[in-house]
This record gives C-alpha cells, structure tokens and sequence, in this order.
C-alpha cells in the first residue's frame, strides 16, 4: 500500500483520489527537482571556483596571510610569463598524447567487449575498473619498480640478451605517458563500451546490404554514430590528464615538469597561494575552453 | 626531508620479480605493499588494543606528574622512529597512540597551518628553521619544561639553539647533513667538490633533491654565496649556474634513496641520514660534505596549540629525548640525534660513519636554512621558471 491509499483507506484525507507520487509531480515544480543537482554543483563546483578566482587576485603580507585590499591580476601578468609556457606546453602534450592513446586503445577492447563480450560482458568490465581497487599512488610506484634501470623490465631485458645497457625509460616522456595512458583508460573505455554497445547495429547491416565495405561502414556509421562516446571519453580522460601532478612527479624527470607541478610548488613550500591559484585558475581556463570547444564540435558534427 | 623509506622497497620488488607476466607486477606489488607497510605502524594503532582500558601493569614513572590523557595523535615522517618506541611508550604510560605518517614535509606543513592550531595532531616534527613562522602564527604551545626532564640530555649545542631559544617551543630530534653520494662502484674517483654535480660526465646519470632551498644553496656554495641570501643579482646569478646544470639532471627528487637503489642516478644530491638508508641497496655508496660548505638541518618534536592531550605530548617528547630511546631511534633510522647522553648506546658503526656522524671539525663550514618570509617567492619564482 502506498501511504497515500493507506491514509485514503483510514478515511483520514477524502481527497486522496490519485496516488501521492503524481499528485507531487504536479505540485512540484521542475525547479524544486533540480534543486539537488543545482546545490552540488554551486558548493562543490562554483563555489570553490569563485574562491580560488578571489585568492588568485589578492595579495599577501609580510607574515604569509592573504590581503584581500588591493584586488589586482598582477599574479595573471607574472603566471604568463614566457618562462612559464614550457611547463603549460608540457601539460598540454602529454594531456593530449594520452587522450589519443586512451582512445586509440580503449576504443578496440570496447567495441570488442560490446560485441564478442557475450554473457561475460559485465565480468569483462569490471576487469577493466579492477585496477581501481588499489590506490593509485600505489600502482604508480609500481610503475616506477618496473621502470627503473635495475628495474624488472630492464632486468628481464638484460636476462634474455636483448639489451646490454639498461634502457632509459623512467624519468622520460615516455614513462610519464604510459602512467597516464595506464592509468586513465579505464575512464577512457567505460563511456566508449556505453555508446557502442547502445549502437543499433541493424545500421551497420543495412550498410553493408548497400555494399558498404566493412571500413566504409565502420567510417560512416559505426564512427559517427559512437562519436558522443569518443567526445564523452576524450573529456574524462584530457581533463583529469592535464591537471595530474602525481605521475609527472613521479614518472617524470627533470625535463617534464607540467604546470600542475608547478601550482602544487607555489601551495606547499612556496606558500603563495593567490600566485598558486591563478596559474591554477589558468589551467582550468584552458581546460574549460578545450571542454567548449569540443561540446561545439560534437553538438555540430551529430545534429547538423 | 626526504622521503624516508616510503616503503619496504626491496621487499616490493623481490615480489614483483616472482610475477613474470610484467602485467601482473602493479596488483601483486600493490598487495605486498598494504602489507609491508603495515609493519612499521604494527607497533601503533591498533596494536594495543586494552590500553586504553585498564592502567598497563607499568604504573606512570614519577607519581607527582599531572595525568596524562588517555590518548596521543602523533604526526611524524614516515620510517622516522625506532622500530619499537611507539609500542613501549604505550606500555610505559598507558597511553594510546595514534600513529600518523606524512611522505613531505609541505604535506605536514600545510595540514597543521590549515587550523592555525595543528589539525588535532598533539605532536609533529617540523624543521628547525620553521620554528620561528610557527611560533609567531601561534601555531605550536610552549613545553611544560617540568615535564620534559630529559632535555638535560641534549648535548651543549643543542641546549638553547639560535631558532627557539632555551628550547621554549621545540625539542631537537635528529639532524643530518645534505651534501652528495655517489655509486663507488660506477663513479672511482674520491669526490669533494660541488663541481662535480656540474661534471658533463654523469649527463643523466644525476639527480638534485626536488627541494629548492637545498639546490640554491649547492649553487650558492659554489659560487661562494650566503645560501639564505635574499638578493635578487645573486639569485640570479644562482639560476644562471642552475639552468647550466639542468640539463644534465635526470630528475629532481626528494627520494634520493629510490634513484640510488633503483640505479637511475650513479651520484645524487643526498641528505646524509639517507645515505645511511643505502648502504643495503648500494653498499658502496660514498658521501661527501663539500669542502665549498653544505646544508646542516635539525628536526624538531614540538607540541601543538590545538592539541586535545598536551600532557601526554609533553611526556612523548620526554620519553624520545631518554637515552637509551633516543639511541634506539638513532640505531633504527641512521639520523643522528641532539642527545649526548645516548651515545653510549648508539651503533659504533653509526658513530665511527661520517656520513652520518661527521667530524665536530666541519661543523663550521654548515650553514643552517633560515625561513625568509615572502622573500622566499624570489626562490620559488626562479625555482618554476628553472624547472618549467
């Protein structure tokens, strides 16, 4: 019984003629219903972003506190500072790098999962999110023990004869974007796997029976029509990679410092937080255009 | 400083060779990891799990002592303590700790300074130089010097140091050296200079510690410079020696142990107690203090302001600062201590080690950090701009 038969049955409210549920979704206006998201998104969300706007203009006095009387953008000016670009240049690289690569290889196991997973299709996925259950730190260090010159690749490299000097892979371009690629593909392959699997894939037959190739049908059907997935997965993967400080710090080296490292610099030791906080508003920046330019891109490519 | 022994490394990596799919080196090590590290806090937390009930069969030493509560929040570096001092002050004075391990020190830094008052930790072990910014924040309480008897044990120098006088806010912990090691076994030559650290020779093969005072200072020494120098034509002149430098640096890195153990670096700027953490991976590693001068930096046990069990805390430093604890602490983690009377009980090979227990001769070429205030963006400035 629902509460609002039960309290009709006790003849308490005569005019309880419909059930409860659609007499609120009428009463209730739409507005109340977003309410929570709209919450969450203001505290959790806009709120931190107006704060740290309102450090990155302030200034600070002789003891290390924030100094809110003089609201300029001169952190702005010293945050673009031509020394400054590499770092951003290098956030930029290797979030870019490790979208391509967690896309070109996400998109093959999510399709293969969709397709060919079978029965087995929810256990296949959580294979792929299995990583999560340790720490990422954790799994990062592991990295660092596969990678380093006595480490177990190189080790195993030498066992076999393949090489006879440790390869240098830790500390490199290299191993900062296979931490990255490592570690964001999950992210990369659960939006993918969504998109393929709600395919219909009549459209593809219906392809073929026009004698579509089966490259030309994956280029013109299959492709666009999980491009809302690819878009989904590059955002999840490219956002969370250009702000990433863990894996340059530890993967990297001395050449690949990125301007996360950097904000986290300035935070810490550096305690100047309003300087700390606009190079970091100006990741965010990036990161928000790079959002909106790709949105647009996708609203234009699927609805014309 | 530096990271201490982040984990049992060698351990990790014995587990990970068995796995021979490299795939499977991630899982298998991270399960090892959660294990191994839980060897250094199984003398901690839930260790002890009567007592907090009933009074432990020790009663508290001297019976005229306040009290002490029945718990202690401790906030120290990781591996920075004797393997057994947390479990036998538990059992000395029925006291419950609560262990809790920082990998950095601007980690620490910046949780107790998120309160003004120590996040609820009641004892934690900044630095020397930030004794005075702390103090002047109102970040830490002074000691209840009657409790803290021991200090008696504090060698001379140590007595009534330069950053907190008569020790009113800070007992010292431990103090080390930071000059650079070196693998005897790929690097032959014996090795004084800084200039070595600039040797084209060991292109990549060299890593500086990621901790921008230290690696100003090495350029300050070089260039015979005051390394807490606020000038903006010196520091200039130091970024000028630094960028040089940059590019043979394979990385900057405070675990000057894991780029010597894992063989990424043949010689490493170092902090000495770490060096002492190597012998077991590279047993001929050598270390020099600079004859151009070096970094000297003590550590420091101090109570906080917001602390919720201030006796207990006063009596944890008393009880790090006995001599025979202290000696235990030293013989574990290879840090020398301040305290004169536990050098009966040290290791003689921890005493007969320069490394870890240099010549008193030397002792004026060291030079301590000094906190700089907002001075210090002029380092963190050029320090982004150098590593960018």
């Amino acid at each position: 019984l629902t509460t609002a038969e039960r309290t009709a049955a006790a003849g308490a409210t005569p005019a309880a003629g419909r059930p409860l549920r659609a007499r609120l979704a009428v009463h209730v206006p739409g507005a109340l219903l977003v309410a929570p998201g709209v919450l969450w998104l203001a505290v959790f969300f806009l709120a931190p972003l107006a704060i740290i706007f309102v450090v990155s203009l302030a200034s600070r006095n002789d003891s290390n506190q924030l100094v809110f009387d003089s609201l300029s953008l001169n952190n702005y000016a010293e945050a673009t500072r031509p020394e400054y670009v590499p770092a951003f240049l290098n956030s930029v690289r290797y979030a870019a790098i490790t979208t391509f690569l967690c896309i070109a290889l996400g998109y093959p196991i999510a399709y293969w999962i969709s397709r060919h997973g079978g029965r087995r299709k929810v256990l296949l996925l959580i294979l792929v999110m299995l990583p999560f259950w340790t720490s990422y730190l954790i799994r990062t260090y592991a990295w660092m023990i596969i990678l380093r010159d006595n480490g177990v690749l190189n080790g195993f490299l030498q066992t076999i004869g393949l090489i006879d000097r440790p390869l240098i892979l830790l500390n490199t371009d290299f191993s900062v974007i296979l931490g990255m690629t490592y570690g964001f593909l999950p992210f990369a392959i659960l939006p993918l796997f969504v998109s393929i699997d709600r395919l219909d894939h009549n459209l593809v037959h219906a392809a073929r029976d026009l004698y579509a190739s089966g490259r030309a049908a994956f280029l013109h059907v299959t492709l666009p029509l999980t491009l809302p997935g690819i878009v989904a997965a590059s955002m999840l993967t490219f956002i969370p990679a250009i702000g990433d400080y863990v894996t340059p710090d530890l993967l990297g080296g001395a050449q690949t410092t990125t301007a996360a490292k950097m904000v986290q610099v300035l935070f810490s030791t550096g305690r100047d937080w309003p300087y700390g906080s606009a190079l970091g508003f100006l990741l965010m920046l990036m990161t928000l255009v790079g959002t909106f330019v790709a949105l647009r891109t996708l609203r234009r490519e699927t609805f014309g | 400083m530096a990271e201490r022994r982040i984990s049992r490394r060698s351990l990790l990596e014995a587990v990970a060779k068995v796995g021979p799919v490299v795939a499977l080196g991630p899982i298998i090590a991270a399960c090892t990891s959660s294990a191994a590290s839980a060897s250094p806090s199984a003398s901690s937390a839930g260790a002890t799990p009567g007592a907090s009930g009933p009074a432990p069969s020790t009663p508290a030493e001297p019976s005229a002592e306040p009290t002490p509560e029945a718990e202690l929040n401790v906030y120290n570096w990781d591996a920075y303590i004797g393997e057994n001092t947390v479990k036998e002050f538990e059992e000395t004075y029925g006291i419950r700790v609560i262990y809790d391990k920082f990998p950095d020190a601007s980690t620490m830094m910046a949780k107790i300074r998120s309160d003004g008052k120590g996040a609820g930790y009641d004892v934690c072990y900044p630095t020397s130089v930030e004794i005075p910014a702390l103090v002047s924040e109102g970040v830490l309480q002074p000691l209840k010097l009657d409790l803290i008897r021991n200090a008696t044990n504090l060698g001379a120098e140590w007595s009534n140091p330069g950053y907190d006088p008569n020790n009113a806010n800070s007992m010292p912990y431990m103090w080390w050296t930071t000059g650079y090691c070196w693998n005897g076994d790929t690097i032959a030559e014996e090795l004084d200079s800084w200039e070595s650290l600039w040797n084209p020779a060991y292109s990549g093969r060299l890593s500086m510690l990621d901790d921008y005072r230290e690696v100003f200072a090495v350029a300050a020494f070089r260039l015979g410079l005051d390394p807490n120098t606020t000038d903006e034509g010196e520091l200039d002149q130091m970024v000028a020696l630094l960028e040089e430098q940059k590019p043979l640096v394979r990385t900057y890195t405070t675990d000057d142990i894991g780029v010597m153990a894992g063989g990424q670096a043949d010689i490493a700027h170092a902090w000495s107690g770490d060096v002492y953490q190597m012998y077991e991976d590279v047993p001929n590693v050598r270390y020099v203090i600079p004859k151009e001068g070096a970094v000297r930096g003590s550590d420091t046990m101090v109570v906080l302001s917001g602390a919720p069990h201030p006796i207990a805390a006063n009596l944890w430093i008393n009880f790090n600062l006995d001599a025979e604890v202290s000696a235990a602490n030293t013989n574990y983690i290879g840090y020398m201590g301040p305290n004169a009377a536990a050098r009966e009980f040290i290791d003689p090979a921890i005493l007969e080690d320069p490394t870890v227990n240099p010549d008193l001769g030397l002792v004026d070429k060291l030079v301590e950090l000094l906190e700089l205030g907002t001075d210090t963006d002029k380092y963190t400035q050029r320090w982004n701009a150098l590593k960018a």
